[in-house]
């Protein structure tokens, strides 16, 4: 028997990709680690934008359409979590989120 | 100007009405002055507020007022002479011409006995012009009376229920009615008040300072100080004047009580003059509550009068009660002038009314119409229920006694008398001027003269009981006199003992020697208390007479000018005393010589002429002479200013001479007297003509004499006012000697008198013992009484309100825990509540980074999930 990859593989995939990212923002303290977490998050909606482009033609336009749009949030995002990232680090002179505490209750 | 002048020329009783207004204005003026004044003191700094502040009398105040007030009365005393000469001339005119025709007609009367026939006729027919041309005159003379010294205006209506009309409802008037009691009255009234005006402006000098000390007040810091009253004092002399006028000014009964009630209010306000002091002020409260308790007789009185009669008008009154002198038509025969008694026949009743007996011990009272009607002839009259002022009325005759003595009882709190004397000694609280006006001129002879006035609303039943009223008064008063040492208690008994004197002549018929009395009577009283005053002043408000003597030489003005007092009160030959009081004696002796019953009306005021002779002279010889008894006083002891020295002496000249007539020697030709007698009412004649003294061919009362037919007695009572002069005058030697010999050559000691005869003396000392029995009698039952109703008021109603106040709180209590605990807590649980979530979900608020990621993540999972969850349920259902 053929192994067929189908729809449902792309979206495990994508879905253990978003776990391994929740996973990775949730309990990485460095803020580049959690940078890298979003990074997987984002990719992981990103196959199943283009999974169901693949496997549904309804959405044949839309899926690609929109996976370049995280892409290009990705880069955008990326950018401006760096200068962040990088202030963070100029006023902490950490990257250690846990030391940002300011907004506690 | 003209008009007024003109006015006063037609109608001279306004004389009398002005005079009574002036101590009005004065009394107005100083009022709004002071009000002005206070106003206008705050402003004094600016231009308009300091002319308003020194028109109204500036720093020199209450001198103001005292110039004001006594300018007032002064000119009050020139107008009420000049009224008084206008109306003394007039009467003179009118009565020399009816007594001239009287004359002629008592001599044709006695001709035509003689004479008979043609001669007799031709005597007849003169007779019947004579007779005419008295008539004339006499009815020219009540026109004169009527129109010239008479009027009134009606001052308060009171309509019947629903009609408002001019003429229907009861009215009260105003009006004045003069007669030569009033007149001398007036003149009496002013003179004194303004010598005594004159005499405040020295004696009250201390008052002109802007703070004056009381040294008989204590308070924590020393002696109390207040502000001078010069002008408040001048005030309420003005009040009081005008009080007493316009009580001698009324013609009806009702503005009489208006006057009277005016008189009770100034007199308080004097008496208590100190009111810091505490005797003053409850010498004020027992004056004026004393006097209330005569004037409730007196609105008694009133009210059944007016029940009865239904005026309060006097001459109206006296009309109703007293039977018509010579009225052809309305006269009852035979009892001219007179109370009519009788019966009301209930049986015999037509629509006229009813039948109406005459009877001496009847049990009713007839009432005469005001205008005699033309249609009315009459022995036996018909009695109308509802009389109208022309119809004949009765009323029951025990109501008029009882109307009689109301009025006497006001009188009795007035010029007080037995039993309501207490309250005139204890007066003395007030200053000295006071006590003179008080005692002498407005206040206690208001009392004298009502029952003058009302002489012929009295029975002979109350007449009684007045006679024994001033016998019993004169007699207690006189001997309390004799233990007393203060100097101006002295002069406040021998004042109750004097008025004694004038009720009790009033009472046995003596009504001119009563009013003369009166009138004498103010004259040396005055002079007695300023004569205190100016010791009292020189000694430096010592009133005791143990700490003074021999005094003469240091205040000779004052001795003598007292001494002339002293000599007239105890009714020396040739003082204005000896013809009044001697007039007095006279009169009670011809009551017991008709009356034998009534013996004790004339012992009393026998024994009492020795006794007052007794105290007077001691009062004198204790101030005046021997040795000094306290060399203190009498080192400091000076004669006083000239404001008052001048009216003692004008006073001591007139208590020698006012009563003097001509021959000065003969006690029956007082010209004062013949005045007063002028004014007599004929009620009196009616009542005692058989024994009043004083008509005698001096008066030249012929016409009335040739009526009478108990001519007999009456000579005898005008001859006995020798006789009882000289017993009198025997008695008032043995006081007078016996008083030198105790307190002037010191024979006898006083002392020892005092030690024989000590219950004796502390009963007197204690005054009869009169303030002990009220207190037992009245004060204390009253101020038991009281005690209970305040214990009532304290268990009783303030339990009441203690738990109704005990209860509220309760339940306010109840109310309070609710509103706490359950609407409180409801909404403080609401904030806990919400403060507990807030204070919980705080935490979640971590302020890292990962844990927000984990909620996010943990929240997106549920949210797939409850989607799943739904979505499959949506494809199931």
């Amino acid at each position: 028997m053929t192994f067929a990859v189908g729809l449902n593989h792309f979206l495990l995939l994508g879905a253990f990709l978003f776990v391994c990212g929740a996973v990775c923002m949730a309990t990485k303290r460095n803020a580049i680690g959690i940078l890298m977490g979003v990074e997987l998050v984002l990719n992981a909606a990103t196959i199943n934008f283009v999974a169901y482009a693949h496997y549904n033609p309804i959405f044949q336009v839309e899926g690609q359409v929109f996976a370049l749009f995280v892409i290009v949030l990705a880069a955008a995002e990326a950018a401006i979590a760096l200068a962040i990232v990088l202030n963070f680090y100029n006023n902490h002179t950490t990257v250690d989120v846990d030391t940002a505490e300011e907004l506690k209750g | 100007m003209m008009n007024l002048l003109l006015t006063f020329g037609e109608h001279p009783g306004w004389f009398f009405v002005v005079a009574t207004l002036l101590p009005l204005l004065s009394f107005v003026l100083i009022l709004l002055a002071s009000a002005l004044w206070c106003a206008g003191r705050a402003y004094r700094n600016t231009p308009g507020g300091a002319a308003l502040f020194n028109l109204c009398g500036g720093e020199e105040r209450g001198r103001t007022a005292a110039f004001v007030a006594t300018g007032a009365i002064a000119l009050a005393f020139v107008f009420s002479l000049v009224g008084c000469i206008r109306f003394s001339a007039q009467q003179h005119g009118f009565e020399t011409a009816i007594k001239q025709h009287g004359k002629a007609l008592h001599q044709i009367a006695a001709k035509i006995k003689e004479t008979s026939g043609e001669a007799k006729e031709q005597l007849e027919a003169k007779a019947r012009t004579e007779e005419e041309k008295l008539e004339d005159q006499e009815k020219r003379w009540a026109d004169a009376r009527k129109t010239n010294w008479q009027g009134h205006f009606d001052w308060l209506r009171i309509s019947p229920k629903g009609i408002v009309d001019a003429d229907s409802g009861t009215v009260l008037q105003l009006g004045f009615k003069i007669d030569s009691l009033s007149a001398i009255m007036f003149v009496m009234v002013t003179f004194i008040a303004t010598l005594i005006h004159l005499f405040s402006i020295g004696y009250m000098s201390d008052e002109l300072q802007p703070e004056v000390e009381d040294h008989q007040v204590h308070t924590a810091h020393g002696h109390l100080h207040r502000r001078g009253r010069f002008g408040r004092f001048f005030m309420y002399l003005s009040l009081f004047c005008f009080s007493m006028l316009n009580l001698v000014l009324a013609d009806n009964l009702f503005q009489v009580f208006l006057s009277w009630e005016l008189v009770g209010v100034c007199s308080y306000l004097l008496i208590g003059f100190y009111n810091e002091r505490q005797s003053a002020s409850n010498a004020a409260n027992k004056a004026f509550i004393t006097n209330r308790i005569g004037d409730a007789g007196f609105i008694l009185g009133m009210l059944i009068l007016w029940t009865h009669v239904g005026t309060f008008n006097m001459e109206e009154l006296f009309q109703r009660v007293r039977a018509p002198l010579n009225d052809t038509h309305g006269a009852v025969e035979g009892v001219a002038g007179r109370i009519v008694r009788g019966n009301l026949d209930a049986n015999n009743t037509t629509k006229a009314g009813q039948r109406f007996t005459i009877a001496n011990d009847g049990s009713d009272v007839l009432l005469f119409p005001h205008r005699p009607s033309a249609h009315y002839h009459a022995i036996v009259p018909r009695v109308s229920d509802n009389p109208k002022p022309d119809q004949h009325g009765s009323m029951p005759y025990w109501m008029l006694v009882a109307a009689g003595l109301g009025i006497f009882l006001g009188c009795v709190g007035k010029s007080a008398q037995f039993p309501l004397q207490v309250w005139l000694p204890d007066a003395m609280e007030g200053p000295t001027p006071v006590s003179a006006l008080i005692h002498a001129a407005t206040m206690v002879a208001a009392g004298v003269y009502l029952v003058g006035r009302c002489y012929p609303l009295l029975t002979y039943d109350a007449l009684l009981v007045i006679a024994y009223t001033g016998g019993i008064t004169l007699f207690v008063a006189a001997t309390i006199a004799v233990v007393m040492t203060d100097i101006k208690k002295v002069l406040a008994y021998s004042t109750v003992s004097q008025l004694g004197y004038m009720m009790l002549s009033l009472g046995v018929g003596g009504w001119v020697a009563g009013l003369f009395h009166l009138v004498t009577h103010a004259f040396f009283k005055a002079l007695l208390f300023l004569g205190s005053g100016s010791v009292i002043h020189g000694c430096h408000h010592e009133q005791e007479m143990t700490k003074m003597g021999g005094l003469f030489p240091k205040m000779k003005i004052t001795a003598l000018t007292m001494l002339a007092g002293v000599l007239a009160i105890c009714g020396i030959p040739l003082f204005t005393g000896w013809y009044s009081k001697d007039a007095i004696l006279a009169q009670a002796f011809g009551f017991i010589y008709v009356h034998p019953q009534h013996l004790l009306l004339f012992l009393l005021p026998l024994a009492t002429a020795g006794i007052t002779a007794f105290y007077m002279s001691r009062m004198w010889l204790m101030t005046f002479t021997g040795k000094p008894r306290d060399e203190h006083v009498f080192d400091r002891a000076h004669e006083s200013p000239w404001p008052m020295t001048v009216p003692l002496i004008v006073l001591g000249v007139c208590s020698v001479g006012i009563a003097w007539g001509w021959p000065v020697w003969d006690a029956e030709a007082s010209f004062l007297e013949a005045n007063v007698h002028h004014a007599q009412y004929p009620a009196i004649l009616a009542d005692f003509g058989h024994i009043d003294y004083s008509i005698s061919e001096h008066h030249g009362e012929y016409w009335i004499a040739a009526k009478d037919e108990a001519q007999n007695e009456r000579v005898f009572a005008y001859r006995n006012h020798h006789l009882a002069g000289n017993i009198a005058f025997v008695l008032v030697a043995i006081g007078i000697v016996f008083a030198g010999a105790i307190y002037w050559k010191r024979v006898l000691d006083p002392a020892e008198a005092k030690e024989q005869f000590p219950r004796l003396h502390a009963f007197l000392m204690d005054k009869w013992r009169f303030d002990r029995l009220y207190s037992v009698i009245f004060v204390r039952p009253c101020l038991t009484v009281g005690h209970w109703f305040a214990a009532f008021d304290l268990r009783a109603i303030d339990g009441v309100i203690h738990a109704v106040a005990r209860s509220a709180m309760w339940v306010s209590k109840w109310d309070g825990l609710f509103d706490h605990y359950i609407i409180d807590g409801a909404v403080n649980l609401v904030g806990n509540t919400i403060y507990g979530m807030g204070a919980r979900l705080r935490s979640v608020q971590t302020g890292f980074l990962r844990s927000y990621v984990l909620f996010l993540v943990l929240a997106a999972a549920g949210i797939f999930l409850a989607l799943a969850y739904f979505v499959r349920m949506a494809m199931a259902g």
